[in-house]
């Protein structure tokens, strides 16, 4: 595998906002993949005693191949036992305390090299927001996270009512605003059903059998209902960048990525020669040269942008791209694709 | 054993209120027989009379009620601090008061480890390795003035190639040379946020050696191991601090954050399981952990009590609320942070007070003392409201739940405390060692002069105890009620001199007051019949000097039940 680095995504979330219902979901739903999940204890995640394969005083791995460490009191402790695994895992998620900034987790996915960073997602007790934002004690601790968020989960929301959820919207609107120029992304969800499909590289996934049936189709763990075939909250944007680049332009583009998306990851050809990994999360963009002794990615050129259904500024995004072409080559049009219903919208 | 042994002394203060001095103490299995002049106490039968401590002041044993014991084992690493700080071995390391000055230490260091005789050097040439890298601690850039150390000062050290780590005072900060920078990966390319960058001249944009947080720390830590605070503690370390123990009048010190598992525990048992140790080590579980872990842990420490024994005692708990004020972490009331460098209104939570209360009651109804972690006056307020709510639902006579440094707390919040029963162990040490930046930066006069408000607590009803939270400051506990009867800062200012406490006060709250909090006031603490034979033994009466001189009460040693242990052997 030509993709080395391990995508790293940290949840945030104050105590009560379904932190631990989402990681127990995705342990379950795993559907093939290697995921290990750092937790700050074991006691609140609840595994069926027939998915345990191995229970150690601070790692349970399951028989699916995902494992569950406690981060104990030393983050970088536990990242560099997991980093030690063999063969690597497909994803990292940490759970953040109910009071830690998830950012400053994610700085370790800067650091070390064997991480990308993918994703910073913050859940968001949509019914029990108000309450919790009228104890003086705790406004800005519940603000904190939102600064980073490349997604917030508006989450309970079958026990929010609609003047609550209009609030919570409101108050992520407002509160994102003067640090960032629009607010993140805000996807409502109960129980924390999110897809797992989240979690993993997006050169990776099968965006591309989206038409054969979308993310969820892989096939799904014991215990979990079924869910529909495919997610339709989630859009992707995949052109197919055949030319060459200028890395000052892309950096200034990844900078400044029009609001809607989500996350992006690419590989592309650069005008004085070599390749440049680009990656934004956490509402951070990233730009890496391949070094010179290490093979070209296996996807080729490629680049691919998620975000929520429908918010996904296609025609924008096109032109920033284009924009940031050296010498254009002739190349497929960009394609953006209603992940799961096979609805493709073209450029 | 029934031998009995009758030490005569210049003078014995016992901090027992029937009767203050004594001439002589009787010993006898470790524990204190009588206390009087030596005609009532021949009345036990036969004795030795141990002259020894014929010229010299006895005290009760001096109690820690907060530090830690990586107080002994940082003297692995050179010290940097701005302070004079003695090292286990006595000697006195002096203040470096400039960059220049720990420039100039660090170059000492580095020509030893070049030196063939040093082990350092024959370890990395045996090895093949590239050079060890110098590490060191104790650093403190908030005294120099708004002058921040970079690569510029230490790449000047040695010929440049020697990795080197510098962990500052507080633990979440380091500054690293540029070999450390190269061998660490880290470059202008390094995006993480608290690889700080020189943001003007000709290096702009390239990191300036200065580490923030921990992802920052972790590039370093990959490369050379838990480095300075976060090293493991051994059983070397832990005989260090038992040699600082003896020469500052210690018998029993807590170690206020432990995780008390198998490796710590048998570090604490291999040492506190030999006589010869010279300290009673009363550990604190590190209940940090997430929302479901209260219960494990009040299990493991109510099945440790068990195995407590003389020298090593559980059953204690530690809580953490918020950070710290100098490092503007604190969670402060109204109106927050007085001048802080960028413009940080309030600190952060690092248990949410949900939680705090609900691991809290865990813990108390498990009947476990809980020591908790406030400095902030916002953070320390919202301990006493949960604790407040905690006891209503499950009351719990004599608990002794502690509030540790409480630095902002006032009059009003100790009356609360008073009526629950809280004690307060304060840091009186900022007083002295932070006192004109909390004046200045942190806090602002108005609640600088209150700060560490010993008088109100006692005023209020409040059990107090006093600390140093070693090695954020020397263990020194006759420093440390110093700084509470004279409260000046080392621009000479007097921080709130209505708050200073009398000496008998103040070295009541390293004896007696401290053993109140740990719950073993009815066994040490005072000199008196029935309780353990803990002297701390002095050349000098701290009656009789002057009050500003307390801190210089010359200390020859101590005894632990019974046992004679001299600072200078």
């Amino acid at each position: 595998m030509n993709e080395a680095r391990i995508p790293f995504t940290v949840i945030g979330g104050f105590l009560g906002a379904g932190k631990t219902t989402l990681l127990q979901r995705w342990l379950l739903a795993a559907a093939g993949r290697r995921i290990a999940v750092l937790v700050n204890d074991f006691g609140a995640i609840n595994l069926d005693a027939a998915l345990v394969a191995q229970a150690g005083a601070d790692t349970i791995a399951l028989s699916n191949g995902c494992v569950c460490c406690s981060i104990g009191d030393d983050l970088s402790a536990a990242l560099l036992r997991l980093l030690a695994t063999q063969p690597p895992f497909d994803a990292v998620v940490v759970e953040a305390s109910g009071v830690s900034d998830p950012w400053r987790i994610a700085q370790y996915a800067l650091a070390e090299p064997r991480l990308a960073l993918h994703g910073v997602l913050v859940l968001v007790d949509a019914a029990g927001l108000a309450a919790n934002l009228a104890d003086p004690l705790l406004a800005d601790t519940l603000q904190r996270p939102l600064a980073h968020a490349d997604l917030v989960v508006l989450n309970h929301a079958d026990r929010a009512s609609s003047a609550d959820l209009a609030a919570a919207l409101a108050w992520v609107a407002q509160d994102a605003a003067p640090r960032h120029a629009a607010a993140a992304p805000v996807i409502t969800t109960q129980r924390a059903a999110l897809p797992v499909h989240l979690l993993f590289s997006l050169l990776e996934q099968p965006i591309h059998q989206a038409r054969g049936g979308g993310w969820l189709a892989v096939g799904q763990a014991p215990g979990l209902a079924a869910p529909p075939a495919h997610d339709t909250r989630f859009e992707a944007w995949q052109p197919q960048p055949a030319g060459c680049f200028d890395e000052a332009r892309l950096r200034a583009w990844l900078r400044a990525l029009p609001v809607g998306v989500l996350r992006l990851k690419g590989w592309l050809l650069l005008a004085g020669g070599g390749w440049a990994e680009l990656q934004f999360a956490g509402r951070h963009g990233t730009l890496r040269r391949l070094p010179a002794n290490q093979p070209a990615p296996a996807s080729g050129a490629a680049i691919v942008a998620i975000g929520l259904a429908g918010q996904v500024p296609v025609t924008t995004l096109t032109c920033g791209l284009q924009h940031c072409e050296v010498a254009p080559l002739m190349h497929a049009p960009a394609l953006a694709r209603r992940i799961g219903n096979t609805i493709d919208r073209s450029v | 054993m029934t031998a009995t042994t009758v030490y005569s002394a210049r003078r014995i203060h016992t901090m027992n209120p029937a009767q203050p001095t004594a001439s002589h103490v009787a010993v006898r299995d470790g524990r204190i027989l009588a206390v009087g002049d030596l005609a009532r106490l021949q009345a036990w039968g036969p004795h030795t009379l141990d002259e020894r401590f014929a010229d010299k002041v006895l005290l009760p044993g001096f109690v820690e009620g907060h530090c830690h014991l990586k107080e002994g084992s940082l003297w692995e690493w050179p010290y940097l601090g701005w302070f004079d700080r003695r090292d286990p071995a006595g000697k006195v390391w002096p203040g470096l008061r400039s960059m220049a000055a720990v420039v100039a230490r660090l170059a000492e260091i580095d020509a030893e480890m070049i030196a063939p005789t040093s082990t350092a050097a024959a370890e990395a040439e045996a090895s093949g390795a590239a050079q060890a890298p110098l590490i060191a601690w104790g650093f403190d850039p908030i005294y120099f003035g708004g002058e921040r150390m970079t690569v510029a000062h230490l790449d000047g050290v040695g010929d440049g190639t020697r990795p080197i780590v510098i962990a500052h005072a507080n633990g979440h900060l380091m500054n690293v040379n540029s070999a450390m920078l190269h061998a660490a990966g880290i470059s202008a390319e390094t995006e993480v946020e608290g690889v700080m960058k020189f943001d003007a001249g000709p290096l702009a944009g390239q990191p300036n050696g200065e580490l923030q947080e921990p992802a920052a720390m972790y590039l370093v830590l990959k490369h050379v191991g838990n480095a300075g605070l976060l090293a493991p503690l051994s059983e070397a370390g832990l005989r260090a601090f038992g040699a600082i123990a003896t020469y500052q009048g210690v018998t029993t010190a807590t170690d206020l954050v432990n995780r008390l598992a198998e490796a710590d525990l048998a570090v604490l048992r291999g040492a506190c399981g030999d006589d010869h140790f010279p300290v009673r080590i009363v550990p604190a579980f590190q209940a940090f952990h997430g929302t479901h872990g209260a219960a494990a842990g009040a299990e493991h420490v109510r099945a440790l009590i068990a195995t407590s024994t003389d020298r090593l005692r559980f059953g204690l708990v530690k809580m953490m609320l918020d950070g710290s004020i100098q490092g503007f972490s604190a969670r402060l009331r109204w109106p927050g942070y007085f001048n802080s460098p960028n413009g940080t209104k309030n600190g952060i939570w690092v248990t949410a007070p949900a939680q705090y209360e609900a691991d809290f009651e865990t813990y108390h109804r498990a009947g476990l003392t809980i020591h908790s972690h406030t400095n902030g006056d916002e953070a320390s307020g919202a301990a006493v409201d949960a604790i407040e709510r905690v006891l209503a639902r499950a009351p719990r006579p004599d608990h002794r739940h502690t509030l540790q440094h409480g630095q902002m707390i006032d009059a009003p919040m100790f009356a609360r405390m008073g009526a629950l029963g809280l004690c307060a162990n304060l840091f009186t040490n900022h007083l002295w060692y932070w006192g004109d930046q909390h004046h200045d930066m942190t806090m602002g006069p108005d609640r600088a002069h209150r700060l560490n408000a010993c008088r109100s607590a006692l005023n209020a009803g409040v059990a107090l105890a006093i600390h140093s939270d070693a090695p954020v400051t020397p263990l020194a506990p006759l420093f440390t009620a110093w700084c509470a009867v004279n409260r000046i800062t080392p621009s000479g200012r007097v921080l709130g001199a209505a708050e200073c406490l009398t000496v008998a006060e103040a070295l009541r709250a390293i004896t007696l007051g401290a053993a109140w909090t740990l719950k073993l006031d009815a066994e040490i603490g005072s000199i008196e019949c029935g309780k353990r034979a803990d002297f701390a033994v002095l050349h000098d009466d701290p009656f009789e000097l002057p009050p500003s001189k307390l801190k210089d009460a010359r200390i020859w040693g101590t005894v632990l039940s019974g046992r004679v242990f001299s600072a200078s052997e």
